[in-house]
């Protein structure tokens, strides 16, 4: 068995994922780059007697990185060791994406070419000659389309072929006067023993002549460094000189773009005809329609979250909770029969209830990204953003940010600038994520009216938008004084969105959330009900025995028990760790039980959710208040639910989403910032809320 | 003229891009690049943000970077 290693690369938006997920037989892996958070998917595939491992890299637009996540790329392309290069390209904007290839062309390593969704062009009208294209790049090119599956499985043919040549093949070559200065630079290269590979050679020249830092630095520690320096500074004098540029990045751009253009009018014919995306673009962002749309589309979103989501909740709730006792009638009784009954179910089933309006928020998010609305939004509403010092493409991760904070931390990349990204990332959390769903889906069941509940819980994810959008503003004013980044961005045409690829998404998401139900929130079930159930204090217990046996009526005994369990959770561990820090919630009117639940929701917002349920689990056997929604009525009130939901808006997120940001942010100063910032500022504002809604009577 | 001059759905070619680096390098990456063929889609209603075609690539800009970019019709 023989190994290949591939590398998939190309610009953002060519459909590189579709293409991996089309390959057949493949076996996916998703990790992450080494020591950065972003997100690596591999692929294994068996063709004959070679096996063929393919990385797909970030999407790059030029080698000028200018994204973290194109300096993973970049990186990845010139340190790590692979046999092939698969750059995909876009037919639509053959164009542009050839600008890149021909600077991936640059490294003359072994490469193919895979024009993608040429069935789009074709459609419209156009064609594209593959074969007159592979003769002009000299590299082989496979027209293909992930959609249709059609030249798919091709590619792992090519990538054998090319991996027995000695060589690239590749043909580009730029006009005389450059490749003269090229040549000497390589030369000069050549004489450290660094450099045994002319073509690596000649790359290197190409890029330092573009002021390529990356490549600056490595070649700054050669004993030929001086020399070379030198030289390059006279080569890029004279080309200067010679083709009247001010700079010779705008040279080599140039002669890309020329190099492309001409390729593009002998291999293509234009499709010319008015696209769909033109005509819904025309409405969607129109100028004085465009932002209600776009706030029509939110506000559905979140009705149809909670209306569909909703439908089955109860009917779980009934059957999670008729499971739960029917096990602890099987079980022998005991601390067995206890963690499980009281503590692992209650809590697991709490929050596997709320999968249903997970999934659908999630999917809305994802179709969002896939049809391409999501950079429309981002057009419409940069205008807006810039006031607050955000930008328009801030817009992404604060969206993803209604999903996980986990990869909206990670979708800050994009931006370019690192204030704008800190401040993009220290507002992310007032973005509702979908864990904090669950908290509210339960409260808004429980203290309003069915009627409002889609509106209260689009006010909630409205009010942390509008909260985070304020705090940016003051943030910019107060510690980040300056102009927010510029706003160049490409606003992808509208595609249908791929049903596999949808439905992949969901059955991924789906797997990791039941995945963290059974396990973590397991086990911080398994933590909570230990410390609420311990220790034990059994001249208390025989006491109240004694009175219970004593008494004839059945309404008595049923309260003295109810009294006997409220008493033992109040002296457990966590009663005492409850009552110590009541009186920093007592302000906001939560009790002891509440406090607990809000510091739970540290370690996963729907422990908020799994915590409550086991403590309000007390009392057992009341025929009126057998689900928690019922026994949260009862124990609550409205102005400390109330309370709970802002508190919940706007503290700190998750232990997961804390460590990303860490993870993100090198800075102490900043870590400490965001660590104790939202906490002071949730506490201060469900303090407010508390007090006008008991000024106005509530 | 720059882009800003242009009429919506009007036509021009790219003669110059003046923006400093390295968002010249992004422009050009995009396709907005000397010699390439340039449309003005739509703006937003103050004109703040704009949105181009460049043989075939939709673009979004501020109103800074559109200022930069020379045209020609």
């Amino acid at each position: 068995m023989k190994k290949i290693k591939a590398v998939m690369v190309g610009q953002p938006n060519v459909g590189k994922s579709s293409i991996i997920n089309a390959i057949s037989n493949a076996r996916l892996h998703v990790g992450n780059f080494a020591g950065v958070t972003v997100e690596k998917k591999e692929v294994e595939v068996r063709k004959g007697e070679y096996e063929i491992d393919i990385v797909d890299l970030p999407g790059i637009y030029s080698l000028h990185a200018y994204t973290p996540e194109e300096q993973v790329t970049k990186r990845y392309l010139l340190e790590e060791s692979y046999d092939v290069i698969i750059n995909v390209v876009d037919a639509n904007v053959l164009q542009r994406n050839l600008v890149f290839t021909l600077q991936l062309l640059d490294m003359r390593k072994k490469t193919i070419l895979v024009v993608n969704m040429v069935d789009e062009v074709e459609e419209k009208g156009g064609r594209i000659d593959g074969e007159k294209l592979s003769q002009l790049l000299g590299i082989p090119v496979i027209l293909a389309s992930a959609k249709h599956k059609k030249g798919v499985d091709e590619i792992l043919d090519r990538v054998i072929e090319v991996y027995h040549q000695p060589k690239c093949g590749c043909k580009i070559y730029y006009n005389e006067k450059i490749e003269e200065e090229i040549e000497n630079l390589a030369k000069i290269l050549l004489k450290s023993p660094h450099f045994t590979d002319y073509d690596q050679a000649r790359f290197y020249a190409i890029r330092l002549l573009e002021k390529d830092e990356d490549i600056y630095r490595i070649v700054h520690d050669l004993p030929i460094f001086l020399e070379l320096h030198e030289a390059l500074g006279e080569a890029i004098r004279r080309l200067q000189l010679e083709f009247d540029v001010e700079d010779v990045r705008d040279l080599f751009a140039d002669e890309r773009n020329a190099l492309a253009k001409s390729i593009v009018m002998q291999v293509m014919q234009l499709p010319r005809q008015e696209t769909l995306t033109d005509k819904i673009d025309k409405i969607l962002i129109h100028p004085v329609f465009g932002l209600p749309i776009f706030l029509f589309f939110m506000w559905g979103l979140f009705q149809l979250t909670f209306e569909i989501g909703s439908l089955p909740v109860d009917y779980l709730d009934q059957t999670i909770t008729n499971f739960a006792n029917w096990l602890k009638d099987i079980l022998p009784p005991g601390d067995f029969n206890s963690v499980i009954t009281d503590g692992v179910i209650p809590a697991v089933g709490a929050v596997i209830m709320f999968l249903p309006n997970i999934l659908i928020l999630f999917l809305g998010i994802n179709l969002l990204e896939q049809t391409g609305y999501m950079a429309r939004a981002a057009f419409l509403l940069d205008g807006f953003l810039k006031k607050f010092g955000l930008q328009g493409k801030a817009f992404i991760p604060l969206v993803s940010g209604f999903g996980c904070t986990v990869p909206a931390y990670m979708a800050a990349r994009t931006l370019k600038n690192p204030k704008d990204r800190l401040i993009t990332m220290l507002i992310l959390g007032f973005m509702n994520c979908s864990a904090r769903l669950p908290v509210y889906v339960l409260l808004i069941s429980a203290f309003f009216a069915t009627h409002s509940a889609g509106n209260v819980l689009f006010a909630i994810y409205i009010g942390g938008a509008i909260l985070g959008l304020f705090v940016a503003k003051v943030l910019r004013m107060v510690l980040f004084k300056g102009e927010p980044e510029p706003f160049v961005m490409e606003m992808p045409p509208y595609r249908f969105p791929s049903l596999k690829a949808l439905a992949m998404e969901l059955w991924i998401k789906s797997k990791l959330f039941i995945k963290k139900a059974g396990t973590f929130i397991a086990g911080a079930a398994m933590i909570i009900w230990f410390l609420s159930s311990y220790p034990h204090h059994p001249d208390l217990e025989a006491r109240y025995i004694q009175k219970i046996e004593q008494t004839q009526d059945p309404k008595l005994k049923e309260q003295l028990q109810n009294e006997l369990a409220a008493k033992k959770l109040e002296l457990s561990y966590l009663g005492q760790f409850g009552k110590m820090i009541e009186p920093i919630f007592a302000p906001l009117g939560f009790d002891w039980r509440l406090s607990v639940a809000t510091i739970s929701g540290l370690a996963a917002k729907e422990v908020v959710v799994s915590t409550l349920a086991t403590l309000y689990a007390v009392g057992e056997g009341n025929e009126h208040s057998s689900t928690l929604v019922q026994k949260l009525r009862e124990y609550v009130d409205f102005k400390a639910a109330v309370a709970l939901i802002v508190i919940i808006m706007i503290y700190s997120p998750c232990v997961a989403a804390m460590s990303t940001f860490y993870a993100e942010v090198p800075q102490w100063a900043w870590r400490t910032f965001y660590t104790i910032y939202p906490n002071v500022l949730a506490w201060l504002m469900a303090f407010s809320v508390y007090q006008v809604l008991a000024f106005l009577g509530f | 003229m720059n882009i800003t001059d242009l009429k919506i759905a009007e036509e021009a070619t790219i003669t110059k891009v003046k923006a400093p680096e390295p968002i010249r390098g992004r422009l050009y990456a995009m396709g907005i690049a000397k010699g390439n063929r340039v449309r003005l889609l739509d703006h937003t209603l103050k004109k703040q943000t704009w949105e181009v075609d460049v043989e075939g690539t939709r673009v979004a800009l501020r109103d800074e970077e559109a200022k930069a970019v020379e045209v020609e019709k």
